[in-house]
């Protein structure tokens, strides 16, 4: 069942549109990850769902409920959600009195607010600063403390908005590890917005890619990196090339492409006449003689032109009628003895080749 | 200058007064203490609430409500007093009080003359409060008033600030008591109106006293304040 | 937040404890002199007797002396407050005040005229003296006022070096007495006088300020005797010409009208000025300042002199009460 339904939502700041057109189901007990860059909307996006701003258009339920006829119900859904924010937020209170906040809005009796905030600070680790002040704590306590307040009143629906950008890597595995936990033994649902695409990969059960206001990629995250719905997504999930070619013909499941004066194939069924080919990097396989006994489809001999280191990775680009990037570690490199100008051949399996309908720009 | 320099010894019988708590300059102490601190009081209980509305409540014009507070910061004391006066004076709409030259009628005017600046610092103390730590209460659940208490609550020591900053402008100020008080000798005479007029009286240990004792009033309001911003 | 908030409540209690404690010092401190049953009557009620004065006679210190005779001997609350002579009878005129203790005829004369002043009594006098720097540059010493008015007129527009003469500029009894001798000494006060030249200052102060001023540019000024014989041992400046007709400075009480303004205290202006008028107090004021400038300030005014030139007053019939 969907606990999150959103269709056509917009959202703008006087003259500043910052949603348009968004459209989203949230699983019950999934894991979404909202990805984008700065910018795209996904702190909006996640105001909006939490119920802490309305939209100005569009159709939103939580819960089964319709929100946008009962705005009276909001205080109540509200409580049954909560949310993290990217910068640490603490009050300049103790940190057991920043823990208790929600739970006191709530009119918890003392005595489980005592219980539940205890509980709530053994769990992510800050026991022994339950009287401090939450102040003249560090940024990855103050997010610990910010993510105990929330999770202190068990919401259903948990809100992460790039919870782990301002923060070391210990931090953020600690933060990480707790929403995994959470989402695998009570089920609890997840949006957590980050541009971090690892991190998206690593939570999520299932990506949102969000570009200039809305949504314009959902599936899972394996898709959305090797199947981008368009350039922008392309560009956004580091794919490295980017071809603009032309289809020739289709046989067999395959699709031929000409770019550059040579012909790829592609597994992807044409989406237009004029298209873009997308192939990730490291799809990309280098030779430096023809190989004997290659399965992949496309397989054709190539001018080495540019080296560039990208720890632990080079990229290598290499001319073939067009120019091509491939992602090789760098040890690999080393092996193959690859250096400017030398010949190389290059494979490809068709099935790496992504075709997306050509664009305006 | 006959008797020597006055300035030296107008300082040590300043210090004389002082040690031995002259009753003159006790009574002229509590007094300045008594306006000001009850002119402070009912300012903070009028102001808070007025600037905590205008932070919280949207409204038509309300930038131009904001930026006409933080020019009437600057509002001469002597215009207030004179607004005041003709106010307070009997022939003026409040002239049945019959507070001109009483130090109700002091009160009212210090009371007024810090309304605009207490009102302005809790706007400015409340929008200190980020976007961000908004949102947060909201996400936690806060109802209307439970999230106006919070972040009142949150921004109590810039609050505060502002109380301190509008006693020490209530004090230190001579223009609007000396008009509205009168300077009435056990009545309406404060610290600074009694150091304009034994200074015009070439009184000047008297005034030194006084003086020290105003100063060590507004170091005593910076170091509370400075205190109040390092939380 | 529990533990800051009762951090703030105890703040705020702890405050309103310091305001109704100073409540309660200054609450004491003025009624200390009152008699138990006139600290019951509200502020500005009978107790109270609220006077416009000018400041010639409060920095005299007369009106501290009398004040603290007469809490003393009645209990009833004397409330100074001092200004010039012009706007002590404005404020007489609005009913800020219960009544005027000022020096200047003229004013007088149309603040009764006009009604809101009633039963007149003089007081008590003495002379208003030239004062100037001992070198005395204009060459004034042994005329007569109007003369001597004359000759600085004369050496401040030629510019003579060291003349110089402050005013106080701010329509009091002194100011008025400066203009009248301006006016007889033949010059159009507004058109002549006032933008003679560098060498006319208005001050725009108090008599002890203006006194001050004129020291420090030793300049000529027209003072009250009283107001310079208390300032003399701060003061470098002599007094240059001190006789003349022209020089008498008289001090009158004026009631408030409350005809004209219900809400004064006539009552208790009227037994002030009962009590101003009695002998023994014209007795104390005569005697005051004796001791410490070796000759008295004021001379009372008695009947019949009083009522003849060039006083023409009325000083000893009590005022009904």
């Amino acid at each position: 069942m969907a606990i999150i339904e959103a269709h056509g939502i917009r959202k703008s700041y006087g003259s500043l549109l910052a949603l348009h057109d968004v459209d989203l189901a949230v699983e019950e007990g999934e894991i979404l990850a909202l990805i984008g860059p700065s910018g795209s909307g996904k702190s909006t996006l996640l105001r909006v769902l939490d119920l802490i701003e309305p939209a100005n258009e569009g159709e939103l339920s939580i819960f089964g409920i319709d929100v946008v006829a009962e705005r009276g119900r909001w205080l109540d859904l509200r409580r049954r959600m909560g949310m993290l924010f990217q910068r640490p937020i603490v009050f300049n209170a103790s940190v057991y009195d920043n823990v208790a906040m929600g739970l006191r809005y709530r009119r918890a009796s003392g005595d489980e607010i005592d219980r539940r905030v205890n509980e709530a600070l053994e769990a992510v680790g800050l026991s022994r600063y339950t009287r401090s002040r939450a102040t003249d704590l560090s940024g990855g306590e103050q997010q610990r403390v910010a993510l105990s307040r929330v999770l202190v009143t068990d919401p259903e629906v948990l809100f992460l908005d790039e919870p782990t950008a301002n923060l070391d890597p210990t931090s953020t595995a600690t933060i990480e590890e707790i929403v995994m936990r959470l989402n695998r033994e009570a089920g609890m649902t997840v949006l957590i917005s980050t541009h971090d695409l690892a991190q998206g990969q690593r939570l999520a059960h299932r990506v949102g890619v969000m570009i200039e206001g809305t949504i314009a990629q959902t599936g899972p995250s394996s898709d959305v990196f090797r199947a981008p719905k368009d350039r922008r997504i392309a560009r956004f999930v580091g794919v490295q090339n980017i071809i603009p070619g032309r289809v020739v013909s289709r046989t067999e499941g395959l699709t031929t492409v000409e770019a550059g004066g040579r012909q790829i194939l592609s597994a992807t069924p044409p989406p237009a006449d004029k298209v873009e080919i997308v192939i990730r990097g490291e799809d990309v396989s280098l030779h430096r003689r023809e190989p004997m006994h290659e399965e992949a489809e496309n397989l054709f001999p190539a001018m080495l032109t540019r080296i560039e280191p990208a720890a632990p990775f080079v990229n290598v680009t290499v001319h073939c009628g067009c120019d091509l990037v491939a992602l090789v570690t760098a040890r690999r490199a080393d092996a193959l003895g690859l250096r400017e100008g030398v010949g190389v051949w290059i494979s490809l399996q068709a099935k790496a080749v992504h075709l997306i309908p050509l664009t305006g720009h | 200058m006959v008797n020597g320099n006055p300035i030296v010894e107008g300082f040590i019988e300043a210090i004389e007064l002082i040690i031995a708590l002259d009753p003159q300059v006790v009574e002229i102490t509590i007094r300045s203490l008594y306006v000001s601190l009850t002119a402070t009081f009912f300012a903070a209980l009028i102001a808070l609430p007025l600037g905590a509305l205008i932070y919280f409540y949207e409204f038509r014009g309300k930038h131009a409500v904001v930026s006409t507070l933080q020019t009437l910061y600057a509002l001469p004391t002597v215009i207030v007093g004179l607004v005041m006066f003709l106010f307070l004076s009997n022939i003026g709409p409040f002239g049945f009080l019959r507070l001109l030259y009483t130090p109700g009628g002091m009160i009212v005017t210090q009371t007024v003359l810090i309304i605009p600046l207490l009102m302005g610092l809790t706007v400015s103390a409340l929008s200190g409060i980020d976007r961000d730590k908004r949102y947060t209460i909201t996400a936690l659940g806060a109802s209307r008033l439970q999230t106006v208490m919070t972040i009142i609550s949150e921004a109590r020591f810039a609050v505060m600030a502002g109380v301190l900053l509008g006693f020490g402008r209530a004090i230190a100020e001579v223009g609007s008591v000396m008009i509205v008080g009168g300077n009435i000798r056990g009545a309406t005479r404060v610290l600074t109106t009694a150091i304009t007029l034994n200074t015009s009286m070439a009184n000047y240990s008297l005034s030194i006293a006084l003086g020290i004792i105003l100063l060590s009033v507004a170091l005593g309001v910076n170091l509370a304040l400075s205190l109040v911003q390092r939380r | 937040m529990r533990t800051n908030t009762t951090l703030l409540t105890a703040g705020i209690i702890a405050v309103l404890l310091i305001l109704a404690l100073c409540a309660g010092c200054t609450g004491t401190a003025p009624d200390g002199n009152a008699t138990p049953n006139a600290t019951t009557a509200p502020p500005g009620g009978a107790n109270v007797v609220r006077i416009a004065t000018t400041t010639s006679l409060e920095n005299t210190g007369l009106l501290a002396e009398l004040e603290r005779v007469y809490e003393n001997e009645t209990g009833v609350d004397l409330q100074f407050i001092s200004q010039g002579t012009g706007q002590s009878i404005d404020s007489g005129r609005r009913g800020d005040v219960d009544l005027v203790l000022v020096h200047a005829p003229d004013l007088e004369q149309q603040f009764i005229d006009d009604g809101f002043g009633i039963n007149p009594r003089c007081i008590a006098y003495n002379y208003f003296i030239i004062v100037g720097p001992e070198s005395d540059p204009a060459g004034i010493a042994n005329m007569s006022p109007v003369e001597a008015f004359q000759a600085i007129y004369t050496a401040g527009t030629n510019q003579t070096a060291g003349v110089a003469f402050v005013s106080r500029g701010d329509n009091s009894g002194t100011h008025n007495q400066e203009k009248v001798l301006w006016e007889e000494a033949g010059y159009d006060y507004e058109a002549d006088v006032l933008d003679a030249g560098a060498w006319y200052v208005e001050a725009g102060k108090g008599m002890g300020d203006t006194l001050i001023l004129a020291n420090e540019q030793q300049a000529y000024t027209l003072s009250d005797e009283g107001t310079y014989l208390s300032f003399a041992d701060r003061l470098d400046l002599v007094p240059v010409v001190a006789e003349g007709a022209e020089l008498l400075n008289r001090y009158s009480a004026i009631a408030v009208n409350p005809e004209q303004h219900a809400e004064v205290n006539a009552e208790g202006a009227a037994d002030f000025i009962n009590w101003l008028t009695s002998d023994e107090t014209k007795e104390m004021i005569g005697e005051f300042g004796t001791e410490e400038f070796g000759k008295p300030l004021f001379t009372p005014l008695y009947a019949p002199e009083c009522t003849e030139p060039p006083f023409n007053c009325t000083c000893a019939e009590p005022v009904p009460t």
